[in-house]
């Protein structure tokens, strides 16, 4: 018996789950922004891990009409790293695959090392910092979001955001000058 | 004053973290959402019980695994435990196997884990990813599908290094069949004189 194509059955994909759309939507910047704040890409994948099973847990809890479910992803990561920096897993030795997430549009193997060594000594300035100042430096450049946006999320007004910033970024700037 | 509004001595730190950019491996969607569709729980769901949880757990895991182990001296087995290799497809070299046979003989079960805690080894902060008890989940070579392969090592603990595992996945980082077989004309791909255990 051959087939006739009326009677091939296509079956239709499984709907997402939700914290698959979530990440879809927003799991790169989460996961940027935990990245700024912990040693390796591995530490980075568990903590987005952590966050997107977190969220999905307490999706119930979330109310659109509160707020938008960037800045609530953001308060879960938040708390996720928090949670994480507790059980003391601060930055030490790490794997020669730390950076592998690590872009970079360095020509040569040579070239790529030498920004690697970069972002790490940037990465071990940033340790240096306090909470706050590390929380608005990674939420700028790690996720890359808009002032508005990062004021919602830490609950400051966006002038404040600014005055934070670029506080932070001057602490940077001696740390790094050392 | 940079183009961001930044005072012009802040633009080498500027320059500097725009150019500290980081990229999630693709597998990590994927793998998240079948961590939500498996119903897996968050790490920290209890924070003010942990401890006596994890004492409870431990204990429990104790004794369950000091009857197992009993039991299974008693019956003339061996567990075999190796890792890390990349079965599933992830890209990373993460995932252990744990086999319970008889030497040389019948294989009771097979588990493939994910090395989570890199202890190299099975552990409890492990994540399981597949596991079978004494009956093989294939009855013939697969002829289709992304297959890993392991060979030949000793899995059925008979001594020789002459079995092979093989691990199949329907997607990156989900395994979906494992087996253990002993190898026959083509040891590497099991396709002929193949023979499950």
């Amino acid at each position: 018996m051959s087939l006739t194509p009326a009677t091939v059955r296509i079956p239709a994909p499984a709907p997402a789950a939700p914290g698959e759309q979530w990440y879809a939507e927003f799991g790169a910047r989460i996961y940027r922004y935990l990245r700024y704040h912990v040693a390796s890409a591995d530490e980075a994948d568990e903590l987005t891990a952590e966050t997107f099973l977190r969220a999905v847990r307490a999706a119930a809890s979330f109310d659109p009409a509160r707020g938008n479910a960037k800045a609530w992803l953001f308060r879960i990561a938040q708390n996720v790293l928090r949670d994480a920096r507790r059980r003391e897993r601060r930055r030490g030795s790490v794997s020669i695959e730390a950076f592998r997430d690590l872009v970079s549009d360095a020509p040569s193997p040579e070239e790529r090392l030498l920004h690697e060594e970069e972002v790490r000594r940037l990465l071990a300035a940033m340790d240096e910092l306090s909470e706050r100042d590390r929380e608005v430096v990674s939420l700028r450049y790690a996720s890359e979001l808009e002032y508005p946006e990062i004021a919602g999320i830490l609950g400051i007004r966006e002038a404040a955001v600014r005055t934070r910033l670029w506080r932070a970024l001057g602490r940077l700037r001696e740390v790094l000058a050392r | 004053m940079t183009d961001d509004g930044l005072p012009s001595e802040l633009a080498p730190v500027d320059r500097l973290l725009r150019r500290a950019r980081f990229e999630p491996r693709e597998s990590l969607g994927p793998e998240i959402g079948g961590r939500v569709r498996r119903g897996e729980s968050p790490a920290v769901a209890h924070r003010h019980s942990r401890i006596y949880w994890a004492s409870l757990a431990a204990g429990l895991v104790g004794l369950a695994a000091g009857a197992r182990l009993l039991a299974v001296r008693s019956a003339g087995t061996v567990t075999i435990d190796r890792c890390c290799f990349d079965l599933d497809g992830g890209g990373y070299p993460d995932d252990g196997v744990l086999v319970v046979t008889g030497r040389g003989q019948r294989v009771e079960r097979l588990r493939v884990y994910e090395d989570v805690d890199r202890s190299g080894g099975w552990s409890s902060g492990d994540r399981l990813k597949f596991e079978r008890g004494a009956a093989p989940v294939l009855t013939g070579p697969p002829e289709a599908g992304a297959i890993a392969t392991q060979c030949c090592l000793d899995w059925d603990g008979g001594g020789a290094a002459d079995d092979g595992l093989m691990v199949v996945r329907s997607s990156p980082d989900r395994v979906v069949m494992a087996a253990i077989y002993e190898t026959g004309p083509s040891p590497v791909t099991p396709v002929a004189g193949w023979q499950l255990r």
